[in-house]
C-alpha cells in the first residue's frame, strides 16, 4: 500500500467562466487502494469526476497518470488510459440483457470481412465468468439488467470496467439510491475490485459508505479541500464533522435529530 | 466467515432451483461474504445480505412456456391466426391461395418498410417521410431512365439510373439523420419536413416534367427484363404442376405439428436421468403410424374411412406421445387422488352445461333462415353468436378450472384436462354434424377435432409424468429451437401447397392465381434483418441507443453514426419498394406511398416495438404487416363496403397497444 501512486493529482482548479468549481485539489490513488471523495451537494464532487473521467478538462494543476502527466480531451481518451466511470444512472440499458451490456460497445466478434457477427457463446460465457469473479453468480445472462437490483447493476458496470483493462475505476455516487443492503452489495464489490489490484475512487456523500472500504479520504467543501487524508489519521466521526462544515453542523444535527431526521 | 476463500462459487445454475424447489434453504451469505474476503466493516454491510437472484424466495418459477407467451411478436402471430380466421369464417372465398397471395402481396410492400421502420423506432426514432419517400423513389428512377423529358435525352440505362436512385436514398436517409443528430431535435417534426418536401417535389416535379402526375413506362428503359426479373418476377401457379404435392404438403405439415408437439413436451415435462430406450422405438412406431393415417386421410373419400383413419392417427399419436414421454421424461411419483374443490366443480359442470347448451342452441334454430330478427342480426347472425359465446365461456370455464387443477396434483389436473377435451370434442362434433358451410364441416370440424385430441393425450401424457418445476437452459433451449423447426416446416409443407396445383386440379379448372418475387424478397429482408438485430454489434447498438442513448455513448457506442445508419436504413428499404412498384405497375402516381408511413409504423407497434424505442423485433414489424394487410383483402372478400377497414385498423390499433401494455406489464412482473 506504499508503492508509487497510480494517480496523483496537484492543485487541480476548474473555472467555468467567472464561478470557481473547484481550486486547488490534490489527492492520489494507488493501485489496490480506495480513495473516497466525500462532500456535501455543490462540493464539487460531480466537477471532480468530470475532469477525471475527461468530459471537462482542468482550468489549473497536474493529473499525473503511472508517473506520466496526462490530459484527456474525451471520454475516450481517459477511456484508453485506463480510467473507467460508473456513473449512477446512465451506467446500463436496462432493457437489454446482461451480456449484451456487459460488452456493450466493444462485442467480440467472429466473421470475416465486412460480415461479422458477435460471438454470442464467448461473450455469455466470459459476462458469467466475470461476475463470477465478483461473487455474483448470474443464471441466466439473457436476463435483462432492468430486472436487476440497483446494486447488481452496478456490480456489472464494475465487472465490466475491470474486465476491459480499467486500472483506475472512478465510482460516481453508487450507494446513493440503494437501500442498505444493496449499499453493503456495492461496497462488497469495491472490496472486490481493489483487492484485484484496481485502483478505485469513490465518490459518496455517505463517510458510513465510505469509511470501511477506504484507505484514503478527500473531503470537498463548497469546491474547495478540507485535506486528503489516511485512514490511519481520520476517524468516521471526524470525517462526518469535516464533510458537513464543522461546528455548525451539530447545532443543525441536534436541531434535526429531535425532528426525526438523519443526517447520513 | 471470512476464512480468506476467494474462490467464486462454482454452484451450477440448478443447484439454487433444485434447493429452492425442495424448499432447502441454501446459505447464500456465508460464500459471497468468504468470496469478498476483504475487511468489510460489517457496521456498514448486513451480513445476511446476499446478491444472489437464484434464491429469491418471491421469484415464483415460470415455465419458457408461459414467458414464450408473454412476448409481444407470440401475441401478434395469435391476432393474426385469429384475424385470418375471422376472415376466413365471415368469406366465401377468402382462404383460397389466390386470396392469400392476394394480402401477402400488400404484406410485403408493407412488411419490408415495417421490417425497417421496426429497427429504427428500436433505435429509439421514427421516420414520417418513408411513405412519401416510397413513391419518391419510384418517381425516380422512372426520371432517371425514362421520363427525363427536357433535360434531354432518352434516359440512362437502368444499371445506371438503379445505383444512382439508392445513392439518391442513402442521401436523403443520411440527412434525416443528421439534421436530427445535429440538432438534438425530435426526429418526429424533422421527418415531418421531409415528408413535405418530398409530396411537394413529387407533385411539382412530375407537373413540370410530364404534366400529370402519373409517369410511367419503365419498360421501355433499356435491360428492363433482367430487372423486372429481380423486382417484379411472377409465378403463375398453374403453370407449376406438381403430382406429388399433397404427399409433401400432408407430411410436412404433420411433421411440422409433431415437431412442435414435442417442443412443447420438451418445455413442459422433467428430463429423467436414465433414459428409456424402449420408448423411442414406441415413439417411432407411433409416429409412423400417425403419418400414415395422416397421408391415407387424404386419399380416402367418405365419412366411415375418414373416421377410421382420424383414430388411426388418434392412436398413433398417443401412442408415439407415450413413447417419447417414457424415453426422455420422469415419470410422476405421487399422483394424488381427485380433489375438486366446489368451486372447480362448479367451473367444470358450469363449462360443460355451457358447451352442451350452446351445441342444442345451434342444432335447434334453423341455420339457414336468413330472416332479419331486429337489425343488423338475422336468425342466422343470432345462431353464430350464441354459439360462439355460450362455447367460449363454457370452455373459458373448463380452463380456468384446469389451470387451477395445475397446482393440486396430477390426477386432479388430469380430470380436468380430460373434461377440456370432452368439451372441445362436443365443438366439433356440432360443426361437423350442424354447420351448413361445407368447408366448416369440411376443415374447421377436424382441425377442432385433432385439437380434442391432442389435449386428451396430453392429460393422459401430463398424469404419467412429472411436470418441470425449475428452470433447466438446456432443455429450453431445445425446446424452442424445436418449435421454431416445426413452425418452418409446417409452413414449408403450406408453401407446397400455396405455389404448386396437381393435374387433377388443373383439370378440374381450378381458377388461376399468381405471386411475385416480393414475397420471396420480404422473407430474406425479414430473416435478414432480425439476424442483424440478434446477431451484429449494430443489432446491439440499436437496442443500445434506443433503450437509453447517453449510457450506450458513455461505452463507446457510436451513437450518432447507429441512428443516421439506421434513418439509412430506412430510406434504403423505401428505395427498394419503389423499385418493387415501378418495376410492378410500370408506373406511378405522384401521390404514391403518401400516408403510408403511419401503416408501416403501425404495423411495427402491432408486432410489439415500443414507441419510446430500446424494445422490439423485426419479426413482429413482418407480423403486424400481415396483420394490416389481411383486412385488406378480407373486407373486400367478404364484399363489405372497403372503407371499413379504416375501422378494423383501428381497433386492431388499440388492441394491439392495450394488449402489448398488458404483455410488457405481466413479462415484467414475471422477470422480477
Amino acid at each position: 500500500m506504499s508503492e508509487a501512486p497510480l494517480l496523483q493529482l496537484d492543485n487541480i482548479s476548474k473555472f467555468y467562466g467567472s464561478i470557481t468549481a473547484l481550486t486547488g485539489v490534490s489527492t492520489q490513488v494507488a493501485a489496490g487502494e480506495v480513495t473516497c471523495v466525500l462532500g456535501d451537494n455543490g462540493a464539487g464532487k460531480s466537477t471532480f469526476i468530470k475532469i477525471l473521467a475527461g468530459v471537462h478538462q482542468q482550468s489549473e494543476g497536474t493529473i499525473r497518470f503511472n508517473g506520466e502527466e496526462v490530459m484527456f480531451d474525451s471520454p475516450r481518451g481517459a477511456l484508453d488510459t485506463g480510467i473507467a466511470t460508473v456513473y449512477q444512472d446512465l451506467a446500463m440499458v436496462p432493457m437489454m440483457s446482461v451480456w449484451r451490456n456487459f460488452f456493450l460497445g466493444s462485442e467480440p466478434t467472429k466473421g470475416v470481412g465486412p460480415l461479422k457477427w458477435i460471438d454470442t457463446k464467448k461473450a455469455k460465457q466470459i459476462a458469467k465468468d466475470e461476475m463470477a469473479k465478483m461473487g455474483i453468480d448470474i443464471r441466466d445472462t439473457e436476463q435483462p439488467v432492468g430486472t436487476l437490483s440497483g446494486g447488481e447493476r452496478q456490480s456489472v458496470a464494475i465487472a465490466r470496467a475491470g474486465y476491459f483493462g480499467a486500472k483506475l475505476l472512478i465510482l460516481d455516487e453508487p450507494t446513493s439510491a440503494l437501500g442498505v443492503r444493496q449499499s453493503g452489495v456495492v461496497l462488497k464489490r469495491i472490496v472486490e475490485a481493489r483487492n484485484q489490484g484496481l485502483a478505485v475512487i469513490f465518490i459518496t456523500h455517505n463517510p458510513r459508505h465510505a469509511y470501511p472500504v477506504g484507505n484514503r479520504f478527500l473531503i470537498l467543501n463548497r469546491g474547495r479541500s478540507l485535506g486528503s487524508f489516511a485512514k490511519e489519521e481520520i476517524t468516521v466521526d471526524e470525517l462526518t464533522q469535516k464533510m458537513s462544515g464543522g461546528a455548525e453542523l451539530d447545532a443543525l444535527e441536534h436541531e434535526l435529530q429531535s425532528s426525526g431526521v438523519s443526517t447520513d | 466467515m471470512r476464512d480468506g476463500d476467494t474462490s467464486p462459487r462454482p454452484a451450477p445454475v440448478l443447484t439454487h432451483d433444485h434447493a429452492r424447489f425442495l424448499g432447502d434453504s441454501v446459505n447464500e451469505d456465508q460464500t459471497v461474504a468468504a468470496a469478498s474476503g476483504g475487511d468489510v466493516a460489517t457496521s456498514a454491510v448486513d451480513p445476511s445480505d446476499s446478491l444472489a437472484p437464484a434464491v429469491d424466495e418471491r421469484l415464483l418459477y415460470r415455465s419458457i412456456f408461459q414467458r414464450l407467451f408473454i412476448r409481444p411478436e407470440v401475441g401478434a402471430i395469435i391476432g393474426a391466426v385469429g384475424i385470418w380466421t375471422f376472415f376466413w369464417a365471415v368469406s366465401e372465398t377468402f382462404g383460397t391461395v389466390g386470396q392469400t397471395f392476394g394480402w401477402l402481396d400488400t404484406a410485403s410492400t408493407v412488411g419490408i418498410m415495417a421490417v425497417a421502420v421496426s429497427m429504427l423506432m428500436i433505435g429509439g426514432e421514427f421516420d414520417l417521410s418513408s411513405g412519401a419517400m416510397t413513391g419518391a423513389m419510384g418517381m425516380l428512377i422512372i426520371y432517371l431512365v425514362k421520363e427525363t423529358g427536357e433535360l434531354g435525352g432518352r434516359g440512362l440505362p437502368l444499371v445506371v439510373g438503379i445505383p444512382l436512385s439508392l445513392l439518391v436514398a442513402l442521401g436523403i436517409g443520411y440527412l434525416n439523420g443528421f439534421v436530427v443528430e445535429r440538432t438534438g431535435q425530435p426526429s418526429f417534426i424533422i421527418t415531418l419536413g421531409t415528408f413535405f418536401a418530398l409530396i411537394g417535389l413529387k407533385l411539382g416535379l412530375a407537373k413540370r416534367f410530364v404534366g400529370q402526375i402519373q409517369i410511367g413506362r419503365t419498360d421501355e428503359a433499356s435491360d428492363f427484363d433482367v430487372f423486372r426479373t429481380i423486382f417484379a418476377a411472377e409465378w403463375e401457379r398453374n403453370g407449376h404442376v406438381l403430382d406429388t404435392r399433397d404427399f409433401f404438403y400432408i407430411a410436412l405439415v404433420a411433421i411440422g405439428l409433431v415437431i412442435v408437439l414435442l417442443a412443447i413436451s420438451e418445455l413442459w415435462f422433467q428430463r429423467r436421468q436414465d433414459k428409456q430406450p424402449v420408448g423411442l422405438v414406441l415413439f417411432v412406431v407411433g409416429a409412423l403410424v400417425g403419418l400414415g393415417g395422416a397421408v391415407a386421410l387424404h386419399s380416402v373419400d367418405g365419412v366411415a374411412g375418414n373416421a377410421i383413419i382420424a383414430a388411426v392417427i388418434a392412436i398413433g399419436l398417443i401412442v408415439g406421445l407415450a413413447g417419447w414421454s417414457m424415453w426422455r421424461y420422469e415419470p410422476s411419483v405421487d399422483r394424488g387422488t381427485v380433489v375438486l374443490d366446489s368451486r372447480m366443480r362448479a367451473r367444470l359442470g358450469g363449462g360443460l352445461a355451457l358447451v352442451l347448451l350452446g351445441s342444442v342452441v345451434a342444432m335447434l334454430i334453423d341455420s339457414s333462415s336468413n330472416h332479419q330478427l331486429f337489425f343488423p342480426f338475422t336468425t342466422q347472425g343470432i345462431r353464430v353468436i350464441l354459439f360462439l359465446v355460450l362455447i367460449c365461456v363454457g370452455i373459458a370455464l373448463i380452463a380456468m378450472a384446469s389451470q387451477a387443477a395445475l397446482s393440486v396434483n396430477p390426477i386432479t389436473k388430469f380430470v380436468a384436462t380430460s373434461v377440456l377435451a370432452t368439451a372441445i370434442a362436443v365443438v366439433a362434433g356440432t360443426i361437423f354434424v350442424d354447420s351448413s358451410a361445407a368447408k366448416f364441416r369440411a376443415a374447421l370440424a377436424p382441425l377442432i377435432a385433432l385439437i380434442a385430441i391432442v389435449v386428451l393425450a396430453w392429460a393422459i401424457v401430463g398424469l404419467r409424468y412429472t411436470e418441470r418445476r425449475v428452470r433447466a437452459a438446456r432443455a429450453d433451449r431445445l425446446g424452442t429451437r424445436l418449435l421454431a423447426l416445426g413452425a418452418v416446416v409446417v409452413l414449408a409443407g403450406l408453401a407446397f401447397r400455396m405455389f404448386f396445383v396437381t393435374a387433377d386440379e388443373l383439370a378440374a379448372g381450378i381458377p388461376p392465381a399468381k405471386t411475385s418475387v416480393r414475397l420471396l424478397w420480404f422473407v430474406l429482408f425479414t430473416i435478414a434483418m432480425m439476424w442483424v438485430l440478434a446477431r451484429t454489434r449494430f443489432g446491439s447498438w440499436t437496442l443500445a441507443v434506443g433503450g437509453n442513448k447517453e449510457a450506450a455513448r458513455q461505452v463507446g457506442v457510436p451513437a450518432a453514426r447507429t441512428k443516421t445508419q439506421l434513418f439509412m436504413l430506412v430510406s434504403v428499404a423505401a428505395w427498394f419498394v419503389g423499385l418493387l412498384v415501378a418495376f410492378r405497375i410500370n408506373s406511378i402516381q405522384a401521390n404514391s406511398g403518401d400516408g403510408q408511413e403511419f401503416i408501416f409504423i403501425i404495423a411495427a407497434v402491432v408486432g410489439g416495438t415500443l414507441l419510446t424505442g430500446g424494445y422490439g423485433t423485426a419479426f413482429g414489424g413482418a407480423i403486424g404487416a400481415c396483420i394490416l394487410s389481411i383486412p385488406a383483402i378480407g373486407i373486400a372478400s367478404a364484399r363489405w363496403n372497403t372503407d371499413w377497414r379504416f375501422l378494423i385498423v383501428g381497433i386492431i390499433l388499440l388492441l394491439a397497444v392495450v394488449s402489448n401494455k398488458f404483455l410488457r406489464n405481466k413479462a415484467e412482473g414475471i422477470r422480477r
